[in-house]
């Protein structure tokens, strides 16, 4: 049996409670929410969707460090495993927090390929070598899971930081060879709540599941961002 | 939210540790400067023994500890912050674990350096 200690919330008061999982090998932190849900407490509230580590909804922080709950195995927490919502995000029930804003920051860095002219009665082929794919691969591999902003000491302090994930998405794209909406990506990195508010804690990279290095990505869109603050300045 | 952000470790890694003494010690020693510059430019006294009555007491044995103790955050703060201008540059950010370490031992080896000249300097 392995205790599970979760971090609860009913949109008045938070309080913790105990519950107690036979746990087996192979048993991932969801399977034994579900268990829980399905055996003790039906009101049990979390998010989740793929159980395998792709859609990014089951970020939770497990035993004080935020990881995904179905890619977590029960058997390596020890006896007693503790179970909270995301830091940095409001909690709306147990343990699923408010996300909408975290989109709206990521929508906020157009995230997506901007060209100049598009011809879609004619597309063509946009071709881009390994070489170029590699500037920004590691970049595209982020599920949006909320576990690097949870832990950002300058999202803690800045509610409309727009924090490490719309970042690293941001620089994702004025990686890619193919798009043409650096100098308007920029614009918005440069803002007050943007890549100067990153002070290097360094802890999103700690903490991402997937491994995708945020904090290096927002270092190099600040350099990017940099230079085309200076080029603007010198009118070039 | 507030600064209380800036101090939470449990489950973190020691970057969560260098980024919040950056900040302490960076206070810290810019409380040090602005009292250090206010108390100079306010000696009104032409003879300087206010001021040499002020430089026998920071130079005592019993004041040495605090001295030290400024010297570790400036240093901390010196060796760490170059640390996380590299970094800033992009540059060794793979390297960023060895890197901590390795600077975290030049802190201790030029402050406890340090220490040892001014324990010497004191009479020691
Ligand atoms: C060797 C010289 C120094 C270096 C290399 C240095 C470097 C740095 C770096 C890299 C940071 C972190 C900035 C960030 O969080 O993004 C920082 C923060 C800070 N430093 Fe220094 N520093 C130096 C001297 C000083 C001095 C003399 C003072 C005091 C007058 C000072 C006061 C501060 C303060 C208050 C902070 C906190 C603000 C912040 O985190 O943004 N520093 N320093
Ligand atoms: S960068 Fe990593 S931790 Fe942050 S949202 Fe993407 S996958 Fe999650
Ligand atoms: S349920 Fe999709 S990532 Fe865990």
């Amino acid at each position: 049996m392995v205790k599970f200690r979760i971090r609860r919330y009913n949109g008045k008061k938070s309080y913790w409670q105990t519950f107690e999982v036979p746990a087996k090998r192979g048993m991932t932190v969801l399977e034994a929410l579900y268990y829980i849900k399905e055996n003790y407490d039906s009101s049990l509230a979390f998010r989740a969707s793929c159980r395998m580590g792709i859609c990014g909804s089951c970020a939770m922080k497990i035993n004080d460090r935020p990881r995904l709950a179905c890619e977590t195995q029960v058997l390596t927490l020890g006896n007693t495993v503790k179970v909270e919502p995301l830091d940095n995000f409001k909690v709306i029930k147990d343990l699923i927090t408010e996300f909408d804003e975290f989109f709206e920051k990521h929508k906020a860095v157009k995230p997506y390929l901007i060209r100049k002219n598009d011809n879609y009665a004619e597309p063509k082929e946009l071709l881009q070598t390994p070489k170029e794919l590699n500037e920004y691969y590691l970049f595209t591999l982020c599920i949006k899971c909320g576990a690097c902003y949870s832990v950002c000491p300058a999202a803690a302090t800045l509610d409309e930081y727009l924090g490490p994930a719309a970042m690293t998405a941001a620089y994702r794209f004025c990686a890619d060879s193919r798009d043409e909406g650096q100098r308007e990506r920029y614009q918005i990195a440069s803002s007050p709540s943007g890549v100067w508010r990153c002070h290097l804690a360094m802890e999103c990279s700690e903490v991402c599941p997937k491994n995708v290095e945020p904090a290096k990505a927002v270092q190099l869109l600040r350099r990017k961002t940099a230079f085309s603050i200076l080029k603007s300045l010198l009118g070039w | 939210m507030s600064v209380s952000g800036w101090f939470r470790f449990k489950g973190r890694s020691l970057f969560s540790w260098a980024f919040t003494f950056q900040r302490l010690t960076g206070v810290v020693l810019l409380i040090y400067l602005l009292a250090h510059l206010t108390y100079l430019s306010t000696l009104l006294d032409k003879t300087g023994l206010t001021y040499e009555s002020m430089i026998a007491i920071t130079v005592s044995r019993q004041f040495l500890v605090f001295d030290l103790l400024l010297v570790l955050c400036g240093v901390f703060h010196g060796v760490n912050g170059f640390r996380i201008i590299l970094h800033e540059f992009g540059i060794a950010y793979e390297n960023r674990k060895p890197l901590l370490a390795i600077f975290t031992i030049i802190t201790v080896v030029v402050w406890l350096y340090a220490s040892y000249i001014m324990y010497s300097l004191t009479g020691g």
